[in-house]
């Protein structure tokens, strides 16, 4: 058992209990401080670069399938304005041939033009059709790139949240009941790959990648 | 499976789900309903007599894995055909949706092709199992 204090050191009882509750404030500011700080650490060492990273992936995403949609577009306007040339030049002579003021000759002519008309406007049509269809395939970079973004989202919402915690404590005030989310957790860790971020696990490149795993499988 | 058949779309973004929506109706499927995650693709599986599932993984409440589990795991659905339709590229991630049940699994970004060819050969091991 400790020896009781000196009598002549009671007055200074409250004084003592102050002093140590001033530095078990000190040390749990300080502890707090340092987990934020650790994890502030960590998000600009590791994840800030990442995440600038994964925006400069969703600029070049962006960019592909605007320029893929826009290249589809023109590629589709000649055939599209061809089969409208035809069919108006093919009009005159079948209003006509309707009101029956076509002599034999053009009526024969009339007939090889349809014929050539109707075989142009099909495969034309077969052309505007199949790049509508890649035009509708190149939009599935909103998805992509909305993956993506909603990771970045996550991490600065987090940033934050640290920051703002930090100032607190810097002023002296407790810390809150944040929570901070160790590294590579939430919503960043899922998603699109993106290249140049390295994924903490395996990955397949692509669907060839995807079908040889399942038949590995044997699926 | 006639193209009568009735898909469900499973996406969270809604583009993707009218992307695939389209896809199918230019390979004759007319009949496909959508939803936006898996809390409200179950209840649509349970009561709307559908004869094949096409879901994402990543989706915010019920995810396409939990949702794949969930159909497994219901006598009346047990068999259906599902698809993974998702970015997730992670081999743990495919090897966990294999054991769970899935019957095909594409990756983002993906073609019409290769939509097709895992829709057909899913419905080819169902006509001939």
């Amino acid at each position: 058992m400790s020896d009781p204090l000196p009598r002549e050191d009671a007055p200074r009882i409250p004084e003592l209990m102050e002093e140590l509750h001033d530095l078990t404030c000190n040390l749990r500011s300080a502890l707090e401080r340092f987990r934020f700080d650790a994890r502030l650490n960590d998000l600009a060492e590791k994840e800030m670069p990442d995440a600038r990273q994964r925006l400069s992936h969703v600029l070049k995403l962006t960019d592909e399938a605007a320029h893929r949609t826009l290249d589809l577009v023109e590629q589709s306007c000649p055939p599209a304005e061809r089969t409208a040339r035809e069919a108006a030049e093919l009009a005159e002579s079948w209003t006509r041939f309707r009101a029956r003021n076509i002599s034999v000759e053009e009526f024969r002519a009339l007939l090889t033009r349809m014929d050539s008309f109707l075989a142009c406007a099909r495969t034309d049509s077969d052309t505007v059709r199949a790049n509508l269809a890649q035009v509708l395939l190149a939009q599935g970079y909103q998805d992509l790139t909305g993956q993506i973004i909603r990771g970045v989202m996550t991490l600065v919402s987090e940033v934050e949240t640290t920051l703002a915690e930090l100032t607190r404590l810097a002023r002296g005030e407790p810390a809150t009941d944040a929570s901070l989310a160790p590294a590579g957790e939430g919503r960043r860790d899922v998603g699109p790959v993106v290249p140049g971020v390295n994924p903490q696990v395996a990955v397949v490149s692509d669907q060839q990648g995807v079908d040889d795993l399942l038949s590995d499988l044997g699926m | 499976m006639s193209k009568e058949m009735k898909f469900l779309v499973v996406d969270d973004y809604s583009t993707m789900r009218r992307i695939v929506k389209n896809l199918l109706h230019d390979l004759g499927y007319a009949q496909v309903q959508e939803a936006d995650d898996g809390n409200t693709a179950l209840p649509m599986l349970k009561t709307g007599g559908f004869d094949f599932l096409i879901t994402d993984w990543n989706m915010p409440g019920m995810p396409g894995l939990d949702l794949l589990k969930a159909v497994r795991s219901d006598d009346k659905l047990a068999k259906l055909p599902v698809l993974m339709l998702t970015a997730e590229a992670k081999r743990e991630q495919i090897v966990e949706a294999a054991q769970a049940g899935v019957n095909g699994y594409v990756i983002k970004p993906f073609t019409a092709a290769t939509l097709k060819e895992k829709i057909d050969k899913i419905l080819e091991s169902r006509a001939s199992g």
